[in-house]
């Protein structure tokens, strides 16, 4: 019965229409083998598009096409002509684009869709609460922490995401779309120019790192955030991360290490700073991170070529010995 | 040399099934079920996975390699008569819209119907893969149409009705150019701007400003300034240890895509490629890489996959082998980190890019 439903229904809403099939001529490649059902939307979703055709049936059946094939980029587009032509209701499209989303929260063409309806209604008020749902089911979606960047830039809503981030961090401190999350918020309200927020976002760092010390993306925000600001010279750092050596010690504290002694090295080439930093890349290629031993051993080269003894000159001295240590690096 | 051929002999325990993994790429060329049908707008980028996956295999001689050139050229975007469409050129991902099927011009009139950036960056790489000149290519066509797609702030749409904007669409721009010699489809230097902004406080490059540093768009990146000629230009030295570094901690065994994420197979190329345009992919470990991408190898139908013992697909099956290539797997063609091609292909373009200029310089 449903059958003969199906096909009634075809002749009456669709009789005026001429399917457009699919047309790859003789040698198709990457043919995609489709069911009668599948092919039938699509040949009159071809036929409507060629028209242009602005109608209720053209509408209904982009939510038959989008089902089929969620990430056919023209069914979108032309959804979103017919939304706009027929003054569609757009808060019942945003249930409609909750729902596919929840379904398919990796697909590009689905966010991008919400996006305009966001626009179009100028009203962000779903958006935190939604990602943050869908962040539930997978904390690291791409698209979703670039979606939810763009509602806070758009409509600034910063006032409560540094919360959700601290909140997001307890449950996972590993998560490094939270971390990038927390730079994004704090460099766009507070910044970290100011002495007491860095030393702040410092200490967090170091607060978390004792948790857990091997979490490469604490590491990475605090060098991050101290790279451009002297690594060396911010009070204090130096000794605490020399602390944490002996009892939370990882490849990326080594690392951080090495990187401060370069730093220390650029504004005073003393030739014991050099010997330790390349010590800790010897460390780091022969027993704590054996599988970049190579690149750590070529770090040690370029640290001794570029504030060595011989680094000072290019050509041994008129007298045959050699340019004493310590001495600052030609550029 | 010798010393680095006897290493690979040494841990050659997990063999590397060639022949699977021709066939699984011949059966991509023909026919997929149903339930690929989210592949169905993107046809053109699954037939360059297959077609360049061949070329590293050094295996294209098991395809119709004309036939194949036939249905490239049908999904052109060509000019309309009266030329209103240029904007809307460039080439179509397939015959998903329903223009009827016709290999020469003048472009048929459609409200819908327009070329897509990664469709024409993987059609023309395509044509370049089986030999063909571009000689039907409409260049400045494709360049009207590229033009349209950059936005104020450096980045490219994918399409001209509007999509979302980002690094992956300037690394598809900058392909095209590269391969027509054309710089004239883009803004470098907003292009350039765009993707020092997309540089996060790790060192590695997120898909835009603020976002969440990834190896994919970290290759994106580097592979878009190394084909504009403009690496050092656009990044210090002091930038480009960094982002050296950034790259080089993603190696666990094989490679993934950011901080505390599970390795993945492809990125053995995207994080591989650009470590090697950056001269330090030497210092990686190429026998934990090597391990690692051939444990998601399927030994039944051939084809890798992200993980081990995970279905493969067409861009893992590629990018697998391009991540073998890097790494100078035996009888593997070398590939060209930044175009993604075959260097035996980027041969190919080079010659015809000369014979390009020559006749340029003959015209009265």
């Amino acid at each position: 019965k449903l059958f003969l439903i199906v096909i009634v229904d075809s002749l009456v809403h669709w009789a005026d229409l001429e399917p457009v099939p699919q047309d790859d001529g003789p040698n198709p490649v990457v043919k995609i083998a489709y069911s009668e059902k599948f092919s039938d939307v699509y040949d009159y979703f071809r036929a409507l598009l060629k028209k242009d055709e602005r109608s209720d049936r053209a509408f209904a059946l982009t939510a038959e096409a989008i089902e089929l094939n969620a990430a056919n980029y023209t069914v979108w587009h032309y959804r979103r002509v017919l939304l706009q032509a027929l003054q569609k209701d757009l808060r019942e499209e945003m249930r409609y684009i909750t729902d596919i989303i929840e379904e398919q929260p990796k697909n590009y063409q689905v966010w991008h869709h919400r996006r305009m309806v966001v626009e179009w209604l100028n009203d962000p008020s779903e958006e935190l609460e939604f990602i943050a749902d869908i962040l539930s089911q997978d904390a690291k979606n791409y698209h979703a922490w670039q979606h939810r960047q763009w509602v806070i830039q758009e409509y600034k809503l910063w006032d409560n995401e540094l919360e959700f981030v601290e909140k997001l961090l307890e449950e996972d401190v590993r998560n490094n779309s939270v971390w990038n999350q927390r730079h994004f918020v704090i460099s766009h309200t507070t910044g970290y120019s100011s002495p007491a927020i860095l030393d702040r976002e410092v200490q967090y760092c170091l607060n978390q790192i004792r948790k857990a010390p091997h979490n490469e993306s604490a590491w990475n925000y605090l060098k991050g955030i101290l790279q451009d600001r002297g690594m060396s010279s911010h009070p204090g750092l130096l000794e605490q991360v020399l602390e944490l050596k002996e009892t939370h010690c990882s490849p990326y504290l080594l690392a951080f290490l090495v990187d401060c002694y370069e730093d220390a090295l650029e504004n005073n080439n003393q030739k014991e700073t050099l010997n330790r930093a390349l010590e800790v890349c010897e460390y780091l290629a022969q027993e704590k991170d054996t599988i970049r031993k190579e690149y750590w051993l070529f770090l040690q080269r370029s640290l001794e070529s570029r504030f060595g003894p011989s680094a000072a000159s290019g050509e041994p001295l008129a007298d045959g010995t050699e340019p004493p240590a310590g001495q600052q690096e030609l550029s | 040399m010798a010393e680095e051929e006897s290493q690979l002999e040494e841990f050659e325990q997990i063999d590397f099934l060639r022949d699977r993994h021709v066939r699984f790429f011949q059966r991509t060329l023909q026919v997929l079920p149903e339930r690929y049908a989210s592949l169905e707008t993107t046809r053109l980028t699954v037939m360059f996975f297959a077609v360049s996956g061949l070329d590293v295999l050094d295996a294209l001689d098991v395809i119709d390699r004309n036939n194949m050139i036939e249905w490239i050229y049908s999904l052109q975007v060509l000019p309309t008569e009266d030329q209103s469409n240029l904007s809307r050129c460039g080439f179509r991902g397939s015959s998903h819209i329903g223009i009827p099927y016709s290999v020469k011009g003048p472009g048929v009139l459609h409200p819908y119907d327009s070329g897509h950036v990664a469709m024409t960056y993987t059609g023309l790489t395509s044509l370049l893969i089986l030999g063909d000149d571009l000689s039907r290519v409409n260049k400045q066509a494709c360049l009207a149409g590229l033009k349209a797609l950059q936005l104020e702030d450096g980045s490219f749409c994918a399409v001209p009705e509007g999509s979302e904007n980002d690094i992956r669409f300037i690394y598809c721009a900058a392909c095209i150019c590269y391969m027509l010699d054309d710089w004239s489809g883009m803004d470098i230097q907003k292009a350039i701007e765009y993707i020092r902004g997309s540089m996060s406080y790790d060192n590695g490059f997120g898909q835009g400003a603020g976002l969440e540093s990834h190896g994919g768009w970290t290759f994106c990146a580097i592979a878009s300034l190394c084909l504009m000629g403009r690496l050092e230009e656009a990044l210090s030295q002091r930038e480009l240890d960094r982002i050296r570094r950034w790259c080089i901690m993603r190696q666990q065994s094989g490679f993934h895509g950011r901080p505390n994420k599970p390795v993945d197979t492809c990125y053995s190329f995207w994080v591989g490629a650009t470590l090697e345009l950056l001269d330090v992919f030497q210092y990686t470990n190429y026998e934990k890489n090597r391990n690692y991408i051939l444990s998601t190898q399927d030994r039944l139908v051939g084809g890798f996959a992200k993980w081990p013992d995970s279905h493969p697909d067409p861009l893992h099956a590629y990018l697998g082998l391009c991540g073998l290539s890097l790494i100078g797997e035996p009888n593997l063609r070398k590939v060209h980190p930044a175009l993604n091609i075959t260097q035996r292909a980027f041969q190919h373009l080079q010659q015809l890019q000369q014979t390009w200029r020559d006749n340029a310089g003959t015209c009265t």
